[in-house]
């Protein structure tokens, strides 16, 4: 396979020389090109927010040059190195998983795959996802003793007060005290995050999800206008309060006779839900669908008329402004970064319990009765505007230029930063463990030196076997056009 | 006719690749791995012994001397006869099919012999290997009933694990030869 | 497209001729099967091809010319030849021809209807006929994967070389007639040297029929009476399938109704099948022979009969001190005394009635071991099972202390976890088969409490019973295992295929391996096929005979699980049957 790639791309060249000038009208390349290596424990087949954000900002970023590969654990029986559409390239690293898709931290054991996968892949920057992820926390103290540049993304909040925050916010003070740059959310999620790791809000950049408005159309016509349906679609677990959910459904099912709620998800918490539905009665009311695949997503909101989001944290929640793209009423708990999400005019807000959803929904079904209402499709330009995915990749890029530009602490200026920063007992053991951590990378590059290791075939990035394909079609197409 | 090259293992061992060509059909791929080193033989034997003898010191018992002598023999045999593979060959024969061989350094040789109608193609392919992502040389496998399903993958050079200058090498002449069946 | 041809080593000898052999068009190769030596008919030569192709359903033909060239003279032959190609009309027409002294050929072959690639390569691929002929491919086709390529023609996926096997071994007619032969044709080809041997093959076989006859029809009276309603109704049939010797011999008797059926084997594998059984059974039987000759010699039966009730005392005496020892303060820990009393009380007991009861049997023992030991005869396996069944019957006490204690345990943790789920506002729902919420009232939520605690501080004891006599019990159900093991090993090694495989590694073949042999430029490439023997894992896999007793299928986990939650288990054997 890699061969025949290698003769394509000999092929390419000599095709680019005449038609030069068509460049200008690809998506411009930037001035410099990054190897980034993306890290998280959390990616396809796994569904959710951050799976779908490394996906899509990856492939933003190979539409704009640069070479992007993947990093995550096996899932099942997905292991070993698949590529995906435009030649996105994952690993699926055969490491332990231990508790929720979350992988087992030893700091060392995973270290030397990594870092065969970093000398071979050329990489420049490591980004890492996601604060729940332990592979994307080892991956960026790994990146740190071989002296890369590296970029951290947090996804979700954190609290202050009990003992597994605590202890979790500690290990992200020790992680990202020394880490290039750090990306939130939402300007909550960064106040929180800045907190929690107790960070120099300079080096904190926040860009915001997307969505991909394409996807997530209003279809009206789909609405059943005899009923007024509420659609929820969220993963079933507590922190996105399913038990409010439980304590809204029977209230407003009595008040409304013809209210009914489809919920799409899986989760522990279903069996919650089950209950409820079967107490009251309510079978032909509530649909509970399971698990969803993401393209089904979009056909669930186009049943509705409101959509109801009740988590109890969220650093951007992407679900309701899928929801909104599709048109549909969102009602929402005011908690975590999803003021910011929306204006004011496309979402009620409503504290986060029972008695103040009712409200808000109640609020949101006399505005449709009365027909006060936004329509699906003015709903869905206005959001159309606000998050896209090429914009999320062009912020992420000045940020990688950015890092590109700033050195790597060296050891003795890190192991300082350490025990500086991150208090004397934490900082004195991490300290050690980053000299251990130095010391064992000596004995790998002693018994595999670098030399020795295979440069792998770039499948994306400027000499990329795929580049070459996808800019050769386009160019193609354009020809055709003109 | 012949010609022999050195390349690097994965594993940064020197190996020979010496290629024949038999006929424009035909092409044999040799690999040789280094042989074993007396050195590490005999420190393997001399570290079993001290300690065979360290535990006959503790407790006086002459059986774990004759134990250790032994384990040492029927541990060379068993690694003789069973593990260490000093060459490894490949046979394409461009109407008949593909054939691995891997001669052990005993002289047990084990064969396999590949139709062509079976072969759906040779490719370079990558793996996550013990602590290593390696480039390995494997053969796709037809599915009988649907032909355009890959029912098996068959790696290729799997004791000796060239590093990918080699395997381009031989996967370049494998595609001539493939290409030259499928034309006909 | 190249061109294959496969050519006898035995004939690269033979004097000029013409090739017989076949033509198999879509992979375009011809197998060569033997020689036509000069002079001969043409008329006879097509006659004689036609009656083979009549016996064998073998599409043989003349297919070109065969030249081993000792003398100078040849210019004319070569003319000659040329024109026998329009006797013999073939497409194409293959010319072979060897030089005295040189060990590279020529070969040429000229097209009736020149298709334009003229520069065909050929590729001659020499094989040993005798081997190739015994020789059985694995894996066999099966029957439907056969059916199916019959039915679409194209895909004819199924393996190439199977073809040529065929051909070969089909065509053994071909290879009958032999060299002093007078006859109009005159051949080459692999000839067998066993004449005389064949003849006492055929003796036996010709006696074989009237023995076969013999045991069915005894064998079929042995199975009647086993039908018999006396012996099936239901306490029996119950007794009689918890017995491993019944099992056995019931295997053993189906085995012998397999080989001592009249009718032919359907395939291969049916008649591998069989001498396996045959071999596994003689084997069998010797080793309990030998067992009983050694059992039998310097009455080792009496000093077995004596030594057995002095033992069977001392588990039931080494039991009693177990008990007492479980009655006061074991290993340091406080137990519920008087539940502790009732327990230690009630298994005493037991022994106490077992003892008594092995006593009664004494003077008997002797006796039974003796007619026992008879049925050593019937096979070791037989032994073995009759072995086993004495463990299970002598260790009866032991199993019964364990199955009280497990109901016992199994009992009580049922309640405590049932208890804790109250404690929680749970419910167990059997109709959802789920967890559900529950509201309880403050009478239900106090009596619960009450009985945790109970149940709770009454565990250890309980618990600590239940360890002992589970430990004793998988001590008895490891020594049955081990037995069982040997027994199925015995009955289901194909000791025939492994022989076979031994001694004439060829006729058991995995496939074939090539070996590219000295060529020179300009001559066709020459290979040489060899047949690469089957593994002796792959013999293993092919041939295994199967067994009636099934493998534990539950892994160490959920064994594990199992003792926890205090869930009888089973010895390896009939594992579904037991457990109803």
């Amino acid at each position: 396979m890699a061969c025949r790639r290698g003769g394509n791309h000999k092929h390419c060249l000599s095709t680019t020389s005449p038609s030069i000038s068509n460049c200008h009208k690809l998506p411009s390349c930037s001035s410099r090109t990054h190897n980034i290596c993306m890290v998280s424990d959390f990616f396809y087949p796994n569904m959710g927010g951050v799976e779908s954000h490394i996906y899509q900002l990856s492939q933003c970023l190979i539409e704009r040059g640069h070479k992007v590969i993947i990093i995550t654990h096996a899932y099942e029986d997905r292991k070993g190195i698949r590529y995906l559409t435009n030649g996105l390239k994952v690993y699926y690293l055969p490491l332990r998983v231990m508790y929720n898709q979350s992988t087992a931290t030893t700091l060392f054991h995973s270290m030397p795959l990594l870092r065969y996968i970093f000398v071979r892949e050329r990489v420049t920057i490591v980004h890492a996802h996601s604060s729940f992820s332990a592979m994307a926390h080892d991956a960026l103290f790994h990146a740190k003793t071989m002296q890369l540049r590296t970029v951290f993304t947090d996804h979700s909040l954190f609290g202050f007060a009990d003992v597994s925050s605590v202890l979790t916010n500690k290990l992200l003070t020790v992680s990202l005290c020394d880490t290039n740059h750090i990306i939130c959310v939402s300007y909550t999620s960064k106040e929180n995050t800045v907190l929690r790791a107790t960070l120099d809000p300079k080096i904190v950049s926040v860009i915001p999800n997307a969505v991909d408005p394409t996807d997530f159309t209003p279809d009206p016509s789909r609405r059943d206008n005899s009923t007024i349906t509420i659609v929820v679609v969220s993963r079933l677990v507590y922190r996105k309060g399913i038990d409010l959910l439980s304590g809204i459904i029977p209230d407003l099912c009595q008040k409304y006779p013809n209210l009914h709620f489809i919920v799409g998800g899986e989760g522990p918490k279903r069996i919650v839900l089950e209950e409820v539905r079967e107490r009251y009665q309510l079978h032909d009311r509530v649909r509970l669908l399971g698990a969803l695949e993401h393209q089904d997503v979009r056909n669930v909101l186009v049943q509705g008329h409101i959509f109801l989001n009740t988590s109890l944290t969220e650093a951007f929640c992407m679900a309701i402004v899928e929801a909104a793209s599709c048109g549909l009423q969102v009602v929402s708990t005011k908690v975590g970064g999803i003021p910011e999400v929306l204006p004011d005019n496309l979402i009620i807000l409503c504290d986060p319990s029972v008695k103040s959803l009712c409200n808000g929904l109640e609020k949101a079904i006399s505005h449709l009765k009365s027909g006060s209402l936004l329509s699906p499709e003015i709903i869905h330009s206005q959001v159309k505007t606000f998050y896209t995915w090429r914009n999320v990749a062009e912020r992420t890029e000045k940020v990688y230029d950015r890092v590109a530009g700033e050195i790597v602490l060296p050891m003795g200026k890190r192991l300082d930063r350490l025990i500086s920063h991150c208090g004397p007992v934490t900082g004195c053991i991490f300290a050690l463990l980053s000299v251990i951590s130095f010391l064992f990378l000596m004995f790998l590059r002693w018994l595999t030196p670098d030399y020795l290791i295979d440069a792998a075939i770039d499948a994306t990035g400027p000499y990329g076997a795929w580049t070459q394909q996808y800019f050769r079609k386009k160019r193609e197409t354009l020809n055709s056009n003109s | 006719m012949a010609d022999e090259e050195g390349y690097l293992a994965v594993s940064g061992e020197r190996i020979t690749l010496q290629r024949r060509h038999h006929s424009a059909s035909c092409r044999e791929f040799l690999v040789r791995c280094p042989r074993l080193q007396l050195r590490s033989l005999s420190a393997v034997t001399c570290s079993v012994w001290l300690v065979a003898y360290g535990l006959f010191v503790l407790c006086q018992n002459s059986v774990v001397l004759s134990a250790a002598i032994f384990v040492t023999l029927i541990g060379l045999l068993v690694y003789l006869h069973f593990v260490k593979i000093d060459q490894e060959s490949l046979l394409i024969v461009g109407s008949l099919g593909i054939q691995m061989t891997s001669s052990y350094a005993s002289g047990k040789e084990s064969t396999t012999f590949i139709e062509m109608n079976k072969v759906k193609d040779v490719v370079i392919n990558e793996a996550i290997y013990m602590q290593k992502v390696i480039y390995y040389l494997c053969i796709l496998l037809q599915d009988p009933v649907e032909p355009h399903v890959v029912s098996e993958v068959v790696p290729l050079f799997q004791s000796s694990k060239p590093r990918l200058d080699c395997l381009v090498e031989v996967y370049k002449s494998c595609q001539e030869i493939l290409e030259q069946n499928k034309k006909s | 497209m190249v061109l294959k041809v496969f050519f006898p080593a035995c004939c690269s000898l033979a004097e000029s001729g013409l090739l017989v052999g076949r033509w198999i068009p879509e992979q375009n190769s011809a197998v060569i099967l033997a020689v036509v030596h000069f002079p001969f008919v043409p008329g006879q030569v097509k006659q004689y091809l036609a009656e083979v192709h009549h016996v064998t359903q073998v599409e043989v033909s003349v297919l070109g010319s065969w030249t081993n060239s000792k003398q100078a003279k040849e210019e004319n032959l070569g003319r000659f030849l040329e024109d026998l190609s329009t006797i013999f009309s073939h497409d194409p027409w293959i010319q072979l021809s060897r030089k005295q002294g040189s060990k590279f050929w020529s070969c040429s072959t000229i097209w009736k209807h020149p298709s334009g690639d003229e520069g065909d390569e050929t590729t001659l691929v020499y094989y040993d006929q005798r081997k190739v002929m015994l020789s059985q491919l694995h894996p066999p086709l099966d029957s439907e994967v056969a059916a199916a390529s019959s039915l679409d023609r194209k895909v004819e996926n199924a393996s190439r070389l199977m073809a040529m096997f065929n051909t070969v071994s089909q065509s053994k007619v071909l290879f009958m007639k032999d060299r002093y032969d007078e006859g109009p044709i005159k051949l080459t080809h692999w000839q067998s040297e066993g004449v005389e041997a064949s003849i006492i093959v055929e003796l036996m076989k010709q006696a074989s029929v009237p023995a076969c006859l013999l045991v069915t029809f005894l064998l079929s009276l042995v199975s009647r009476v086993c039908q018999s309603r006396a012996l099936t109704f239901w306490p029996l049939s119950f007794i009689w399938s918890k017995l491993s010797t019944c099992q056995q011999l019931r295997h053993r008797l189906q085995h012998l109704q397999v080989i001592s059926s009249p009718k032919k084997a359907p395939d291969q594998s049916q008649l591998m099948r069989k001498a396996n059984i045959f071999v596994s059974i003689l084997l069998d039987v010797t080793l309990g022979i030998l067992l009983m000759s050694w059992l039998y010699r310097k009455n080792r039966i009496g000093h077995l009969a004596n030594a057995l009730i002095p033992m069977a005392d001392h588990v039931a005496q080494q039991l009693q001190d177990l008990l007492q020892w479980l009655m006061g303060v074991p290993a340091g820990l406080k137990m519920n005394r008087a539940l502790d009393q009732v327990l230690g009380r009630f298994f005493l007991y037991h022994i106490h009635l077992w003892i008594s009861y092995i006593h009664l049997m004494s003077p008997f023992i002797e006796m039974i071991l003796w007619y026992v030991g008879l049925s050593a005869c019937l096979g070791l396996t037989v032994a073995l099972s009759i072995l086993s069944d004495i463990i299970a019957l002598l260790t009866f006490h032991i199993y019964c202390f364990y199955v009280y204690g497990a109901r016992l345990y199994c009992l009580k943790i049922y309640g405590l976890s049932s208890l804790w789920r109250l404690f929680r506002g749970k419910k167990w729902n059997v109709l959802r088969q789920r967890v559900d919420s529950c509201s309880y009232d403050l009478d239900q939520l106090f009596i619960g409490t009450l009985l945790f605690t109970i149940l709770l501080f009454l565990l250890p004891t309980t618990a600590l019973y239940y360890l002992v006599f589970t430990l004793l019990r998988l001590l008895v159900v490891l020594v049955q295992g081990v037995i069982h093991l040997l027994v199925d090993l015995i009955n289901s090694l194909p000791f025939y295929s492994v022989l076979l495989r031994l001694c004439r590694s060829y006729r058991l073949a995995s496939g074939v391996k090539f070996r590219v042999l000295e060529q020179e430029a300009g001559k066709p490439l020459r290979l040489l096929m060899q047949i690469n023997p089957l593994s002796y894992g792959g013999v293993m896999q092919a041939y295994r005979l199967p067994t009636y007793s099934c493998y534990p299928k539950d892994s160490w986990g959920s064994l594990c699980k199992k003792l926890f939650v205090g869930e009888l288990i089973y010895p390896w054997k009939h594992k579904g049957e037991k457990q109803d």
